[in-house]
């Protein structure tokens, strides 16, 4: 009889998504705050418009005070399940308050979302939600045992998105959906694009010179350099010109590069040997060799 | 025209791709702002050409390329492009129509099992308040929640029962805001019964059984006044609705409960979710069911005042969903 279990398979990453194209994108599972903002802006929306049905049934006296009441209480209900399922239907995955927060749902499947999975979804957050919230609303001290149901409810229902790595509630879980950060594509400029000749003639790095540094370093040495582009005041700050020199002293001594780089040259050197740098590395990458960090010597030894 | 030589691979790929992109951005954010329906036929074939090159050049630049900006910019403009490309094509009529053209009475007839347990929890458990109502009236003070009977309990006169039954003055004696109430209750019981059934099946089966006990006392004593056939009409017209709307939310929780208790060969979430395309139309077919009993409470009940009449309509009714359920939505053979 084998007591141990069997080794579990690594879980995938619950930050990427495979569409049906088969390349696999990073999509960020959103965060409790944001959810939460967006749940309580859609509560606000569907009360406001509720109250705005009840006011003009008042205003056209239709019914009686006493019954106006208890409409209000039903056309609450009423409202809610297709407010979200109909928005989330005709905007993809988002309510108002979710375009708000700029979170949206997706399919676990990376298929387009399903009127069923919607409705799903959401007739869930009635009895994960909704109900447990009322309970809430309606507590009173006379009943210790209904509270304290109640609370052992909410906190249930709360506690299951932290359960789980996609932060799924149990309608997600049923539906069969998640809900991801909408990612902001900003297109940078590409450092590697705007090199005077001049500068590239100017500093030359050799083969050997280049086989010292992996991705990491690389990619940590890009955010530098768009730094300095960005704020054009940095070109003057004398802590800034330390880190640079420091910067630049780390890069010579590691690499054995012999000359004196002048102070006024310090961004094109660097800007230089980044090119040099990535160039080189792409070139490695290619022909199979991936760098990740400086490290990448050992680790080939132990491989 | 010249081509900078000097370029490195990678930026030479961007430099050759690049319009593509910011084309397909702007595309991608058309998509988002007004939606695929108001986009020309042009637009909308470019975005989905133009999006399945953006994925072929994020995989070649997640092989070629080490600039980080680009990286990032490619893999945020692909999940861009992506999501308004799957974006769902089905518009709410669309959607709406096939759930009462096909889906909804399919999904009953699928789930007939449960429905079936559901309509039998709340049946045996009036027949239980029914017969414990002959054996000892005191069970109703036991067995009904004091503000739901409306005052009507076995100290009441028989007199006042009747003038409950037929009541024609709703708004002087307040009781279109019992009927309103006694309607949110039962709204609230059916999503109780439905929510609970995940939790296990067992809250939502008793909680039926319970509102079974409740009706099964209730009938008892009007029939024990005589007014038993009386008390069948004003039942009648909306409970027929409205009482199958808690069963079929139970059925649809006992489904999703079974589900967790006897996942079989799948996982529990997998079998949740397998579950949960029928019982999450059953909830649907519910609470159509209970906005419709709602508008013929709010205007049948207390309109239609002869007995005949209630037991006509409400049966009617009865009637014609039982004919949704059993005849819409079969293929044609």
């Amino acid at each position: 009889m084998k007591l141990r279990r069997k080794p579990k398979t690594p879980a995938p990453d619950p930050n990427v998504l495979l569409p049906p194209e088969g390349v696999p994108l990073h999509l960020a599972v959103a965060g409790m705050g944001a959810r939460f903002g967006a749940q309580i802006t859609d509560i606000l929306i569907t009360v406001i418009g509720a109250a705005a049905l009840v006011i003009l049934l008042a205003v056209l006296d239709l019914t009686s005070p006493q019954t106006l009441w208890a409409i209000s209480a039903l056309l609450f209900f009423i409202l809610r399940i297709p407010y979200y399922v109909l928005t989330e239907l005709a905007w993809n995955g988002q309510t108002i308050g979710k375009r708000i927060m700029k979170i949206k749902v997706v399919s676990r499947d990376g298929l387009s979302l399903s009127a069923h999975a919607l409705v799903v979804r959401n007739l869930m957050k009635e009895a994960e939600i909704f109900l447990p919230g009322t309970l809430l609303l309606t507590l009173d001290a006379a009943s210790p045992i209904g509270s304290l149901i109640a609370l052992g409810w909410i906190i249930g229902t709360l506690a299951v998105p932290l359960t789980n790595k996609r932060r799924q509630r149990l309608g997600d879980m049923i539906a069969g959906t998640y809900v991801i950060d909408l990612p902001t594509p900003i297109l940078l400029k590409d450092l590697a694009q705007s090199v005077p000749k001049p500068v590239k003639d100017k500093f030359v790095f050799l083969s050997h010179q280049l086989d010292h540094y992996g991705a990491l370093e690389l990619q940590t040495l890009e955010d530098l350099l768009r730094a300095q582009e960005n704020r054009p005041s940095m070109q003057t700050d004398t802590r800034n010109k330390a880190t640079l020199d420091s910067v630049i002293e780390k890069i010579r001594n590691k690499i054995g590069y012999a000359d004196k780089v002048d102070p006024m040259d310090r961004v094109a050197f660097l800007r230089a040997f980044y090119n040099a740098q990535r160039a080189h590395l792409e070139k490695k990458q290619l022909f199979g060799e991936r760098r990740q960090d400086k490290f990448h010597a050992n680790q080939d030894e132990k491989n | 025209m010249e081509e900078p030589t000097d370029l490195i691979r990678s930026a030479r790929f961007r430099k050759e791709r690049e319009d593509d992109w910011l084309r397909l951005e702007s595309l991608a954010t058309k998509a988002e702002t007004q939606g695929l329906r108001r986009m020309s036929f042009g637009e909308a074939r470019d975005l989905a050409a133009l999006y399945r090159e953006a994925t072929t050049s994020l995989a070649i630049a997640r092989e070629i390329s080490l600039d980080k900006g680009l990286l990032l910019y490619l893999e945020a403009l692909t999940a861009r492009a992506y999501l308004s490309v799957y974006a769902p094509q089905e518009s709410a009529r669309g959607v709406i129509a096939r759930f009462l053209r096909k889906s909804g009475p399919v999904a009953m007839r699928k789930s007939w099992f449960f429905v079936l347990l559901g309509f039998l929890s709340m049946g045996l458990g009036g027949l239980a308040g029914y017969l414990l109502y002959f054996d000892d009236p005191a069970w109703f003070y036991v067995l009904m929640p004091g503000d739901l009977a409306g005052g009507r309990n076995p100290d009441a006169t028989t007199g006042y029962l009747r003038s409950v039954i037929y009541d024609d003055d709703p708004s002087a004696s307040g009781l279109g805001a019992f009927a309103t109430y006694l309607f949110s209750h039962n709204t609230r019981i059916a999503i109780f019964v439905f929510g609970l059934g995940v939790f296990l099946c067992a809250p939502a089966i008793l909680l039926t059984f319970y509102n079974g006990l409740i009706i099964g006392v209730f009938v008892a004593l009007h029939v024990d006044r005589g007014l038993g056939w009386d008390l069948f009409g004003w039942l009648s017209i909306h409970g027929v609705t409205e009482l199958s709307a808690i069963c079929i939310a139970c059925g649809g929780g006992i489904q999703l409960g079974a589900a967790v208790l006897f996942p079989g060969q799948n996982t529990r979430a997998e079998a949740l979710r397998i579950a949960g395309r029928d019982a999450a139309k059953l909830a649907i077919v519910a609470a159509l069911m209970l906005v419709a009993a709602a508008l013929i409470e709010g205007f049948g009940r207390q309109l239609i005042q002869d007995r005949n009449a209630r037991l006509i309509i409400g049966w009617t009714i009865g009637g014609l969903w039982l004919m949704w359920f059993v005849r819409t939505g079969r293929a044609q053979s």
